[in-house]
C-alpha cells in the first residue's frame, strides 16, 4: 500500500462491546496517532455494517468487552459475516487488540455458566469456560519480552468469570505480577499471536499503557507503509496515572479485604 | 400472636441495646449492627415487624435517586399528616432495614408510625419485598454501578424484576416508564407508571455512558426519539413495535437552571402541580419527584399535600448540599457512577457554573474499586465550555487528570490536589464571591470532604437555603 499520513482504526461493535470505558482505548489511539503526526480515522464495524471491503480498508482493529447477552448476538455476526475478511487482515499484519469478552470471542468457543456454547472466531487457539466465581480487581502484568514494549509493566483492572485456557504453543501476553489473569491459577495473562493480542485488562487499557498503544500504532503503520514519528513522547500525565494505579495495586491487602468487607461496605452505600 | 415468642422479644431488646451501645461508644455501626444482632437471634424479626406500621411500608429501589426519592416521599407523607419512619442514614441492605424497623418499634414490636418509607439496595429488594410485604415498591432505574461487584446491568434489572414479582397481591409497583428495563417489569398485580414527557428536555441522543438497551420482547436495539438522562427517554423497538408505555404520572415541563434548583410541572390522575422549584439539579431529579408523587398518590395523599411536601423539601446529605470553606461556598454533588456523573456534569454546564469545578474520584470498596467508568463520561464538553479551572482530587486524581487530558483539556487548566483540604482550598480560592463552586464526588470522597469541612475550625455544614 502506498505511504499515507493517515491510518484507519476499525472498532468492532462499539455499541454493544463498551461495558467498561472501552472508549478510552479509541481516545488513546487517536491522541497518540495525532502526536505522532498521523491522523487516525475511526470506523465503526457494527452489527449492521462492516462488509468485507470496509474491513480490508482498516489498518487495524479494536474489540471491547460486553455482557454475555451481547456476546450471543455478536458471535454469529463476527464468525459468519466479518470472520473471513478479519482473518485475512490480521494474517497480513493488521493489529487486533481484543479486550475481555472480545478476547474470549477470538478463541474457539466460550462455554457459559448455563452450559451454552458460544462459538468464537478461532483466530487464537484457546477456549474459555465460565468459572464459579468472578476474577475481579486491579492487575499488573509483566508483558512478554517478545513484544518489545518500551515499558513492559502493564497496568489495569480485570473482571471476568471466564477461565481461558491457551493451547500448547500459544504465548500469553505476559505474566501476572498481581491479580488473576487468564484463569486465576496459571499466572498467564492474555495471549499474543502475530499481530493479535487478547487480554483481560479491560476498559481503558491503552491510556495507562501508552507502550501498548504504540505497539498497535507501529504495527498498523508497518502494515500500511505509513510514515509515523516514532520518537519518545511526553508521557508525564500517563506516568502519574500509572504510578497511582501501581501503588494501589501493590497494597496487596485490598484484595483480601474486598471479600471480607464487601457486605459491610455496601451498607454505607446509598442511592 | 408472634409477640408471645420470647425469641423475637429478645431480638428486639438486643437490637435496641446494640443501637444504644454503639451510639454511646461512637462505633459508627449504629445504623446496621442492631440489625445484624437482632437477626442473629431471630432471623424472622423483620417479617414480624412487617405489620407494625399503621398504614404500611413503601420501598424505594433503583441505582440512582433512592435517598432523594425516599426523602421527597417522607416530606409528602408528612404534609398529608402521617407519621413516617425510615432509614435516613442510608443503610439500605436487609440489615440496615432491620435496624431501622427496630429503631421505630417498641419492645413489643409496636410502631408509632403510619408509614415506613425505606430505601433499599437493588440487590436486597427481593429479600425486603418478601420480608416486609410492602404496600408500594418504587423502582427508579437500573444503571451501571459498581460492576466490579460482578453484576451487570441486565442482571440488576432481572433481580429488580424478581422483587416486583414477589410483591403481595394487594401491592402496587411504581415503575419508571422512561427506563426500558424497568418499564418492562410486568410481574406485579398492579402497576403505576411515571415518566418525563417534555421534548424540550431532550439531550439529543444517548450519552456514551448509557447501557444501550434492547427490546425485552425481541432483543432488537431500541430506537430513542428523546433521551432525558442515562438510557431513560422515549423509546420504541424498530422491529416488533414494542414501545415506552404511557405513564399516568408525567413531568410535562422540566427546566434545569443550573445546580440550585430544577423547575418542573407535574400532571397526573386527578390533578397536577407546578411549575414548582425543587432544590435539586437535573432532569433525573424531576423523575425522582414524579416517582415520589406517584407513590404519594398511591398512599392516599392528595395533590395539595404533594405540592406542600415539595415546598418543604431540603436535599439530603451530599445531594447538592452547600458547605462553607474559608469564607467561600462549595456545593457537594454525589456522583457515584457514570449516569450520575454525566447528569451532574450536564447540570453544571447547564447553568452558570462559575470559574472552577471540583472532581473527586476514590476507588474504595463503597465507590467500586473499578474506575474504568470515568472514560464513559463525556468530559469532552469541558474542553470548550464551562469552568476555567478543574480541581482534581481523591485517590485516583491522576487518573481523572489523564481522562481530562484525553478529553482535550489543556494541562494548564488542571489542578491535581489529591487531599480534600488542598482541593477545598483551591476551590475556595478560585470560586467567585457569593457563588458556590460545584464539586462532583464519589461516595467515599463525599464522606472525606464532608468530614474535612465539619472538622475544620469554624467551618460548619449547612443545608441549601437552610
Amino acid at each position: 500500500m502506498a505511504a499515507s499520513s493517515s491510518l484507519r482504526l476499525g472498532v468492532l461493535y462499539p455499541r454493544e462491546m463498551n461495558l467498561y470505558g472501552d472508549r478510552g482505548n479509541v481516545l488513546a489511539l487517536v491522541r497518540r496517532a495525532a502526536l505522532r503526526g498521523v491522523e487516525l480515522e475511526v470506523m465503526t464495524l457494527g452489527l449492521d455494517g462492516g462488509p468485507p471491503q470496509e474491513i480490508e480498508a482498516c489498518s487495524g482493529f479494536l474489540i471491547g468487552g460486553g455482557q454475555d447477552l451481547d456476546q450471543l448476538a455478536l458471535a454469529h455476526d463476527l464468525v459468519a459475516r466479518k470472520g473471513p475478511a478479519l482473518r485475512e487482515a490480521v494474517s497480513g499484519g493488521a493489529p487486533l487488540l481484543a479486550v475481555c469478552a472480545g478476547y474470549q470471542l477470538l478463541g474457539k468457543h466460550y462455554r457459559t455458566a448455563t452450559g451454552d456454547l458460544i462459538p468464537g472466531l478461532g483466530i487464537l487457539p484457546l477456549r474459555t469456560e465460565a468459572g464459579p466465581r468472578r476474577l475481579v480487581g486491579n492487575i499488573l502484568v509483566a508483558a512478554n519480552p517478545g513484544l518489545g514494549l518500551s515499558n513492559p509493566l502493564l497496568v489495569g483492572f480485570e473482571n471476568h468469570s471466564g477461565r481461558t485456557m491457551l493451547e500448547p504453543g500459544l504465548q500469553p501476553l505476559g505474566e501476572v505480577v498481581r491479580g488473576e489473569g487468564n484463569d486465576g491459577d496459571s499466572g498467564a495473562e492474555g495471549a499474543i499471536l502475530g499481530s493479535v493480542i487478547g487480554t483481560y485488562l479491560h476498559g481503558p487499557l491503552l491510556p495507562k499503557n501508552p507502550a501498548l498503544a504504540d505497539w498497535w500504532l507501529f504495527a498498523a503503520a508497518d502494515r500500511t507503509g505509513t510514515t509515523l514519528d516514532r520518537s519518545h513522547l511526553d508521557d508525564s500525565a500517563e506516568e502519574a496515572a500509572r504510578r497511582e494505579a501501581i501503588q494501589i495495586t501493590l497494597r496487596g491487602s485490598r484484595a483480601r479485604g474486598y471479600r471480607l468487607l464487601g457486605r459491610r461496605a455496601r451498607i454505607r452505600r446509598t442511592g | 400472636m408472634s409477640w408471645a415468642d420470647p425469641r423475637t422479644r429478645l431480638a428486639l431488646l438486643a437490637g435496641k441495646v446494640t443501637a444504644w451501645a454503639s451510639r454511646g461508644l461512637r462505633m459508627g455501626g449504629g445504623t446496621t449492627l442492631p440489625g445484624d444482632v437482632a437477626r442473629a437471634i431471630d432471623p424472622r424479626v423483620l417479617r414480624k415487624l412487617a405489620a407494625s406500621p399503621r398504614r404500611g411500608t413503601v420501598l424505594v429501589t433503583g441505582t440512582n435517586g433512592k435517598t432523594t426519592t425516599a426523602a421527597l416521599l417522607r416530606r409528602m407523607a408528612t404534609a398529608a399528616g402521617w407519621r413516617t419512619g425510615g432509614n435516613q442514614s442510608g443503610s439500605n441492605l436487609i440489615y440496615g432495614l432491620t435496624a431501622a424497623a427496630i429503631a421505630h418499634a417498641d419492645l413489643r414490636g409496636r410502631m408509632d408510625v403510619d408509614w415506613l418509607v425505606l430505601e433499599v439496595d437493588e440487590l436486597s429488594a427481593l429479600a425486603a419485598a418478601r420480608e416486609l410485604r410492602p404496600e408500594i415498591l418504587v423502582v427508579l432505574n437500573a444503571f451501571r454501578d459498581q460492576l466490579d461487584r460482578s453484576f451487570e446491568v441486565d442482571q440488576v434489572a432481572a433481580r429488580l424484576g424478581e422483587a416486583v414479582a414477589a410483591l403481595p397481591e394487594t401491592a402496587v409497583a411504581v415503575l419508571n416508564s422512561d427506563d426500558p428495563r424497568i418499564a418492562a417489569l410486568d410481574g406485579a398485580a398492579r402497576t403505576s407508571l411515571f415518566g418525563i414527557e417534555d421534548r424540550e428536555a431532550d439531550r439529543g441522543g444517548l450519552p456514551e455512558s448509557a447501557d444501550r438497551p434492547v427490546c425485552p420482547r425481541c432483543g432488537t436495539s431500541l430506537h430513542f426519539d428523546a433521551v432525558y438522562y442515562g438510557q431513560c427517554g422515549d423509546y420504541r423497538c424498530p422491529a416488533c413495535g414494542w414501545s415506552r408505555p404511557s405513564p399516568a404520572m408525567r413531568v410535562i415541563r422540566v427546566i434545569g437552571a443550573g445546580l440550585e434548583h430544577v423547575e418542573l410541572t407535574l400532571a397526573g390522575p386527578g390533578g397536577g402541580v407546578g411549575p414548582v422549584e425543587v432544590p435539586l439539579a437535573g432532569a433525573h431529579n424531576a423523575a425522582n419527584v414524579a416517582a415520589a408523587a406517584a407513590a404519594a398518590l398511591e398512599m392516599g395523599a392528595d395533590w395539595d399535600q404533594i405540592e406542600h411536601g415539595l415546598q418543604q423539601f431540603r436535599p439530603a446529605f451530599g445531594r447538592s448540599q452547600v458547605v462553607r470553606w474559608r469564607q467561600r461556598q462549595v456545593r457537594l454533588l454525589l456522583a457515584k457512577n457514570p449516569a450520575g456523573m454525566q447528569a451532574s456534569l450536564e447540570a453544571v454546564l447547564g447553568g452558570d457554573a462559575g470559574p472552577v469545578l471540583g472532581l473527586a474520584l476514590n476507588d474504595g470498596i463503597a465507590d467500586g474499586t473499578d474506575i474504568s467508568w470515568i472514560w464513559d463520561v463525556e468530559f469532552e464538553k469541558l474542553a470548550t465550555v464551562g469552568p476555567r479551572w478543574i480541581v482534581l482530587s481523591g485517590r485516583r486524581a491522576a487518573e481523572l487528570a489523564l481522562r481530562l487530558r484525553y478529553a482535550g483539556l489543556a494541562a494548564s487548566r488542571l489542578l491535581v490536589r489529591p487531599a480534600p483540604e488542598e482541593a477545598l482550598d483551591e476551590l475556595a480560592e478560585r470560586a467567585a464571591p457569593g457563588t458556590a463552586a460545584p464539586a462532583l464526588l464519589t461516595y467515599t470522597a463525599m464522606l472525606a470532604w464532608h468530614r474535612t469541612v465539619v472538622g475544620a475550625g469554624g467551618a460548619k455544614p449547612f443545608w441549601t437555603e437552610g
